[in-house]
């Protein structure tokens, strides 16, 4: 599935698949994808949680996201909720509230237990 | 330049141990040890027992001063507190009042 | 004569408090709050273990403890912070690590602008209202600004109010906006 749900579109449901899905319309409801959401400039998605694989956002989302991949967070972006994914990153301009939860440890100075794996891995709802 | 600056703005409430050089512009209450030199410049407040290679004070130091190698007390400088090392110099115009001790 | 940048060397280690004036790089260890009126740079090999305040605080070590900026909070490759991070801008690149709430300066998720058909929330209440003088008078499940964030984008930092909670999960919260009658829809 490669998606595009419009700027005119709007959608009001839950909304899954397989591929990638790219998103300028409106969406309310719930968002499980596979594969990579893109949330364009003038989008608005608004669902308790958001699943996809990859997630760049430009426009506004309020919602939890669990990624199994980075989350971008684009400078013109709009975006409440809490984020997990292996990274994430918020571009300065961004207006953002929420919990930011990568998997890592603080060195062993500060309480970590190793330096080690610097890789977040994330605990996807599935 | 390597080592630890605190400038004249900067206050440090605790301890400060180091392995490099420290010069002190600020304020530091509470304990100061390193093992190489320690500068306190003129305008700063040092309240702390300190512990150095060597020391160049100009500033105002309360607290005892232990040092391997030297220390130099510099027009400006005032401290009240004992001062042991090898070497101790005190320059015109530094205030002193405390014990020296050059038996090391 | 008096440096403007202190530095906490590589080799040094602060067990207490770094206040003051001017900015600071942190190459060092301190084990104790810093809180300074200029900027903070926690740089790659740095450490703090209790929070960070200042104009600008960068970090690229690692922090235990939050971070508030008056002007911006950047959080570069290499970061690694557990704790909040308030400020008017954020920004966190990614390869930067954070576990923490997260907020800048102004935190509206849902512009105004976008007229919504009033939903039925399906969970959970909806958060306190604090209603943003909205631009029209559409309906907006804009999950209200808590009333500690002044809408007209003056940071939190300074207000330092009191100790806030991560939101709780987010829902289309159904609110109620003078002038307009909620409508239930079907989903």
């Amino acid at each position: 599935m490669e998606a595009r749900i419009g700027p005119s579109a709007r959608v009001r449901g839950r909304v899954q698949g397989e591929g990638n899905l790219l998103v300028e319309g409106q969406i309310e409801g719930e968002l499980a994808i596979r594969g990579d959401l893109t949330i364009a400039e003038g989008a608005v998605v608004t669902c308790e949680a958001v699943e996809a694989h990859a997630v760049t956002i430009s426009g506004a989302l309020q919602g939890d996201v669990s990624a199994t991949s980075a989350v971008r967070i684009g400078s013109g972006a709009r975006v409440r909720g809490n984020i997990r994914g292996t990274s994430v990153s918020i571009e300065d301009g961004a207006r953002y509230s929420g919990r930011l939860d990568c998997e890592f440890e603080l060195p062993p100075e500060l309480g970590g237990e190793s330096r080690g794996d610097a890789r977040g891995r994330t605990s996807a709802r599935r | 330049m390597a080592g630890t600056v605190i400038g004249a703005g900067i206050t440090i409430e605790g301890d400060v141990t180091a392995d490099e050089d420290i010069v002190v512009a600020g304020t530091v209450r509470g304990k100061l040890s390193t093992k190489e030199s320690v500068t306190i410049e003129h305008g700063a407040t040092v309240e702390a027992d300190v512990v150095g290679g060597s020391f160049a004070i100009a500033g105002a130091l309360t607290g005892n001063v232990n040092a391997t190698e030297r220390v130099d007390l510099q027009s400006g400088a005032r401290v009240i507190g004992n001062v042991k090392a090898a070497r101790v110099t005190i320059a015109d115009g530094a205030q002193f009042k405390g014990n020296v001790d050059m038996d090391v | 004569m008096p440096a403007k940048v202190s530095v906490i060397g590589r080799a040094t280690r602060v067990h207490g408090r770094v206040t003051g004036g001017g900015d600071l790089e942190v190459d060092g260890f301190v084990d104790g709050e810093v809180a300074v009126e200029g900027d903070v740079t926690v740089d790659a090999h740095g450490m703090v273990g209790a929070g960070v305040r200042g104009r600008r605080v960068v970090v690229r070590g690692a922090v235990k403890g939050d971070l508030v900026g008056e002007e911006a909070v950047l959080l570069e490759e290499g970061a690694r912070v557990v704790g909040d991070v308030r400020a008017p801008r954020v920004a966190i690149a990614s390869g930067a690590l954070v576990r923490g709430f997260v907020e800048t300066g102004d935190s509206n998720g849902v512009p105004a602008k976008v007229a919504r058909p009033q939903v039925a929330a399906r969970v959970a209440p909806p958060v306190a209202s604090a209603p943003k003088p909205a631009a029209a008078a559409a309906p907006v499940a804009t999950v209200a600004s808590k009333p500690s964030s002044a809408p007209s984008g003056v940071n939190n930092s300074s207000a330092n109010a009191g100790p806030r909670r991560p939101p709780p999960p987010v829902v289309p919260a159904l609110k109620k906006v003078k002038g307009q009658v909620a409508k239930r829809k079907e989903r």
